[in-house]
C-alpha cells in the first residue's frame, strides 16, 4: 500500500514481504512523529529496528514524517518490540492509521494488538485521531462486502471507546483506497475549509473550469473546485496515477517533477508547484487565454496560499499501522 | 486473464462509449502499478475477479436467432470451421423458412428453385464484399468494427444514420412478423387444447382433404387476405363453442392477450437471460425439417408441370409474381450486419470465404428442401397449389398433433427471441439518439409500446407475414445487401486507383437489381 500511495518503487529487500503480504497478516506499522520546527528527526533515527522489522520514513504534508514499519507478521517480535519501545513510539502521535486484513483468520489476535495500540495511544497521546482501514476487500464476494464491513466497523467502534475511530473499506483494485486516503488527508489539513473557500475564489477569478489541490508527495486531492458537473467521477485517481508514473520516470533520471502544461484546441491544463506541501492543477476550457496569463495568476496566488499555510503551525503526527 | 482497453479519443465526443468507466479507471490503475515493480514481478498483477467482464456482444439476424458471442480478449478466434459454419447457419435460419413454400408458389416451381439458387449466390457475393470491406481501410485499427462502422467511415454521419434506419426496418419488421406468428401459434395452440379438453370433433368449414392427414385451404377464394368476409358474417350464438370462438379469435383477441405476456419481457434491462435459449431455434428448425419429411412421406408427391398458364389446381412454372420470392429471400439470406463478428472467431481466418460459402450452401439446401417438399406434396387434386399459405403451418388444421407440437415449440422459441430483438432495437436506437441504451423508463416504455402497438395492429388488420417479410426484406436488403457493399467496394478500389470499368458495370448492375427488387415488391 505504501508504494501505491507514495509512488515508491517496491525495493528489492521487500521481496520477503511479498510472501507475508499473501499471508494472513500484514503488519506494517507506520508512525509519524511530530516534527516540530525546533526538533529534528532524532526520534525516527532512534527507532531503527533491531528486530526483523522493516522501517522507512517519508515526508508527508510538508512537515509530517510518516514512519512505516512492517514487522512481517512475526508476532513475537512485534510484541517484544512494542513493550520495549512503546513509549517512544506512541508519544506525540496525532493520528493512528491501523490497517486490517479482511481475510485474516485470527480476528482475536488482530483485535488484541489493536487494543494494545489503543491503550498506548490513550496513555501517551490521548488526542490522537484513529482511522481503521479494512483492506483487501476485493477478496470478499461482492454481495457480502457491505455486510462484512459493517460488522467489522461495529466491532472496531465498540473496541475503540473512548476514542473515536473512523473506518474505511479499501482495496488496491478499486477506487476505495484512493478515496480513503484522500479523506484521511483531508482531515489532516489544518485549515481545510478556509483553503477551499480561497480555492474557489481563485478559480472564479481566473475563470478556470476546475482547480485541484494535490498533496505533494502522494498526489492525493486535498480539495478541488469545479464550476460544472464533470463526466468522469474517477478523474482524480486517474490524474494521480498519471502524475505518479511521470514522477517515477523523472526519479530515474534523478530529476524532480516541477510543472507541466497540456494544451489542445479544446482545453489547457496546468500543473505546477504551489505551496511547500501542495501542487495545483488548473483546467481552462477557453484556449484563447494565453498560458502566460494563467501562469502569472498561479504565481500570484501562490504567495497568498503560502501565507495561509504558514498561519497554522505544524502539529501533525500520523500513526499508521497495518495489519 | 488478459485485459485490454482501447485508447479513447477524449476530444471527440463519441455518442457511444465503447469503454466502460470501470474498465478505463482499472486500466489507469494497472498502468501505474506496473511501473512500480519489475515486469516479471507478479506482486501487482490484478487477480481475475477484479477485471471487469468483457462487454456482451450480440449477433442477430432478422427472423433468425440472436446470440452472444464469446470473444477472446486478444481478438483471435478459437472456433474450428465447423462451429463457425454452424453458427452462421443457425443465425440465418429463422422463421422465414415458413414462407419459402409460399414464395416458390408465387414464383412458380421451376422458376422458384432457380431464383432461390440465384439469390443465394448473389447474397453470398455481397456478403463476401461486406467481409472484405474492413480490410481495405488503411491506417485505422478496424479490429472491433462491424459493417455499420465501415459505413460510417465511408459515408460519415449519413452512413451512420442510414445504416441505423435500415437496421431498424429489419428489426422492427422482424418483431412485427414475430407478433403475427405468435398470435397465430397461440391461437392454434389454444384451440387445440380447448378441442382436446372438450372432445370437440372439429368440422371445419374450410376446404380440405379427407383422411387422417388433413391439409386445409383456409382462404379458398382468390382474394386471399383482403377481407375476411367469412368471419365477418358469422353469427355468434350462445353455446360455449361460439363463446370460446368469440373470445379466442386469431386476429381480434389473441394478439391482445400476447401483450400481457410479452410487454413486461421487453422492459428487461439486459437480455442475457434470453440469450440462453437460442438453442431452441436450432431445435425448432430441426423439428420442422423432420415434420416436413414425415408429411411428405404420408402425403406423397403431386406435381404437374404447366409451363406458362395456370390451371385449376396448379400454378405455372414461370410466374410474374417472382419479386415476392426475391423479397422473402433477401431476408432469408440476410446476415450482412453481423457476418464480420461471426467470422472473427474463426480459428483459420484464411478459410473465411470457404466457410461462408459452405454455410450459404447449407442454408440454401435447407430452404430448398423445405420449400420443394411442401410444394411438391401439397395435395393438388382436391386443393389448388394456390392455397399454400405464407406460413405453411397454416395449411394444417389445429387438430394435427405433429403440427401442434411444432407450433408450441415455435411459440416458446419466438417468445424468447422477441425480447432479444427488442433489446437490440433499444440499444441501437437509444444508443444512437440519446447516447446510452437505457435513458429512462419513460423512453424505453414509449418505444416498447410503439413496437407492440405496431405488432398488434398488423396482427389485427394485415396478418400476411409473406408481405411483411418481403417488404422489410427488400428495404433492408437494398441498403445492406446491394447498395452499401457495392458502393463501398467501388470507392475503396477507386481510392487505390484500381477501379476498372467491368467492375463498375457489374456493381452498378447489382445496385440496379436491389432497387428493382424493392420496386418489384410494390408493383407485383
Amino acid at each position: 500500500m505504501r508504494s501505491i500511495i507514495f509512488a515508491n518503487y517496491i525495493a528489492r529487500d521487500t521481496r520477503r514481504l511479498g510472501a507475508t503480504i499473501k499471508a494472513r497478516l500484514i503488519s506494517v506499522y507506520v508512525f509519524i512523529e511530530k516534527c516540530l520546527r525546533l526538533s529534528c528527526l532524532n526520534h525516527s533515527v532512534s527507532l531503527i529496528c533491531v528486530f526483523d522489522v522493516e522501517h522507512s520514513h517519508v515526508r508527508f504534508l510538508g512537515n509530517l514524517v510518516l514512519n512505516l514499519w512492517d514487522c512481517g507478521g512475526q508476532d513475537t517480535f512485534m510484541e517484544n518490540y512494542f513493550t520495549s519501545q512503546r513509549d517512544n513510539i506512541f508519544r506525540n502521535v496525532e493520528v493512528l492509521i491501523y490497517v486490517f486484513d479482511v481475510e485474516s483468520r485470527e480476528l482475536e489476535k488482530d483485535m488484541h494488538y489493536y487494543q494494545s495500540c489503543l491503550e498506548a495511544i490513550l496513555q501517551n497521546s490521548p488526542d490522537a485521531k484513529v482511522f481503521c482501514l479494512v483492506h483487501k476487500m476485493d477478496l470478499v464476494q461482492e454481495d457480502q462486502r457491505d455486510l462484512i464491513f459493517k460488522e467489522r466497523e461495529d466491532d472496531l467502534k465498540r473496541l475503540s471507546r473512548p476514542l473515536e475511530c473512523t473506518c474505511f473499506r479499501t482495496s488496491i483494485w478499486d477506487e476505495t483506497l484512493y478515496k480513503a486516503w484522500s479523506s484521511i488527508v483531508y482531515q489532516l489539513i489544518p485549515n481545510v475549509q478556509q483553503l477551499e473557500t480561497n480555492l474557489r475564489n481563485f478559480a472564479q477569478i481566473i475563470e478556470a473550469d476546475e482547480v485541484l489541490l494535490f498533496e505533494r508527495a502522494t498526489f492525493l486531492v486535498i480539495s478541488h473546485y469545479q464550476c460544472k458537473e464533470q463526466r468522469d467521477a474517477h478523474r482524480f485517481e486517474k490524474i494521480s496515477n498519471i502524475i505518479k508514473q511521470f514522477k517515477l520516470s523523472c526519479s530515474k533520471l534523478a530529476a524532480s517533477f516541477q510543472s507541466m502544461e497540456v494544451r489542445n484546441s479544446n482545453f489547457a491544463a496546468f500543473i505546477d508547484v504551489f505551496t511547500s506541501n501542495t501542487y495545483v492543477m488548473v483546467i481552462m476550457s477557453d484556449p484563447s487565454i494565453p498560458s502566460a496569463a494563467t501562469l502569472i495568476n498561479i504565481r500570484n496566488a501562490r504567495k497568498h496560499f503560502e501565507k495561509l499555510e504558514r498561519v497554522d503551525g505544524p502539529k501533525h503526527s500520523l500513526h499508521m499501522r497495518m495489519r | 486473464r488478459p485485459f485490454y482497453v482501447e485508447p479513447r479519443n477524449i476530444v471527440d465526443e463519441d455518442t457511444q462509449e465503447r469503454v466502460s468507466e470501470e474498465a478505463s479507471v482499472m486500466n489507469s490503475r494497472m498502468q501505474y502499478y506496473s511501473r512500480l515493480t519489475g515486469s516479471s514481478d507478479r506482486l501487482l498483477i490484478p487477480p481475475d475477479h477484479v477485471i471487469p467482464a468483457p462487454d456482451e456482444i450480440y449477433v442477430y439476424s432478422p427472423l433468425g436467432t440472436a446470440f452472444k458471442i464469446h470473444g477472446n480478449a486478444d481478438g483471435s478466434g478459437q472456433n474450428p470451421s465447423i462451429i463457425t459454419i454452424f453458427a452462421i447457419w443457425n443465425t440465418m435460419m429463422g422463421t422465414s423458412i415458413l414462407s419459402i413454400p409460399w414464395g416458390i408458389k408465387q414464383a412458380g416451381f421451376t422458376f422458384g428453385v432457380i431464383v432461390v439458387i440465384l439469390m443465394g449466390v448473389l447474397t453470398l457475393y455481397c456478403c463476401l464484399r461486406v467481409l472484405k470491406s474492413r480490410a481495405a481501410i488503411p491506417f485505422i485499427d478496424t479490429s472491433s468494427w462491424e459493417f455499420p462502422d465501415v459505413c460510417k467511415y465511408y459515408f460519415g454521419s449519413f452512413g451512420q444514420w442510414s445504416s441505423l434506419v435500415f437496421s431498424m426496418v429489419s428489426l422492427v419488421g422482424a418483431m412485427i412478423v414475430y407478433w403475427v406468428l405468435m398470435s397465430n401459434f397461440l391461437f392454434n395452440t389454444g384451440k387445440f387444447i380447448y378441442n382436446y379438453i372438450h372432445h370437440v370433433n372439429v368440422t371445419d368449414t374450410d376446404v380440405s382433404t379427407n383422411g387422417t392427414d388433413r391439409v386445409i385451404c383456409p382462404y379458398p377464394n382468390t382474394e386471399h387476405h383482403a377481407n375476411h368476409s367469412a368471419d365477418l358474417y358469422r353469427t355468434y350464438g350462445n353455446n360455449t363453442e361460439d363463446v370460446f370462438d368469440q373470445w379466442w379469435h386469431k386476429t381480434k383477441t389473441v394478439p391482445l392477450y400476447l401483450i400481457i405476456l410479452l410487454l413486461p419481457l421487453l422492459n428487461f434491462k439486459s437480455a442475457s437471460f434470453f440469450a440462453r435459449f437460442t438453442f431452441l431455434g436450432t431445435v425448432s428448425v430441426a423439428y420442422l425439417i423432420i415434420l416436413v419429411t414425415l408429411k411428405a412421406a404420408h402425403l406423397g408427391f403431386h406435381l404437374e408441370f404447366h409451363w406458362f398458364h395456370s390451371t385449376d389446381f396448379f400454378v405455372p412454372e414461370f410466374r410474374s409474381l417472382f419479386p415476392q420470392l426475391t423479397g422473402v429471400l433477401t431476408l432469408a439470406f440476410f446476415i450482412h450486419n453481423c457476418v464480420i463478428t461471426l467470422l472473427k472467431n474463426n480459428k483459420n481466418q484464411e478459410n473465411n470465404v470457404r466457410d461462408l460459402s459452405i454455410a450459404y450452401l447449407l442454408v440454401g439446401l435447407t430452404y430448398l428442401y423445405v420449400g420443394i417438399l411442401i410444394f411438391a406434396v401439397f395435395p393438388s387434386p382436391p386443393l389448388s397449389k394456390d392455397c399454400i399459405e405464407p406460413n405453411f403451418l397454416d395449411n394444417f388444421p389445429s387438430s394435427d398433433i405433429l403440427v401442434f407440437i411444432a407450433r408450441a415449440c415455435l411459440l416458446f422459441q419466438m417468445s424468447t427471441v422477441y425480447p432479444l430483438l427488442g433489446y437490440l432495437v433499444r440499444v441501437q436506437l437509444m444508443g444512437q439518439i440519446f447516447g446510452k441504451p437505457y435513458p429512462s423508463v419513460f423512453h424505453v416504455m414509449t418505444l416498447n409500446l410503439i413496437i407492440v402497438g405496431a405488432g398488434v395492429l398488423m396482427a389485427r388488420f394485415y396478418p400476411n407475414i409473406g408481405s411483411i417479410i418481403r417488404y422489410s426484406g427488400a428495404t433492408c436488403g437494398l441498403a445492406y445487401v446491394f447498395v452499401f457493399p457495392s458502393v463501398i467496394h467501388m470507392i475503396s478500389l477507386h481510392r487505390l486507383g484500381q477501379l476498372r470499368w467491368p467492375s463498375v458495370v457489374f456493381h452498378s448492375f447489382l445496385i440496379v437489381l436491389g432497387i428493382a427488387n424493392l420496386i418489384g415488391q410494390f408493383l407485383m
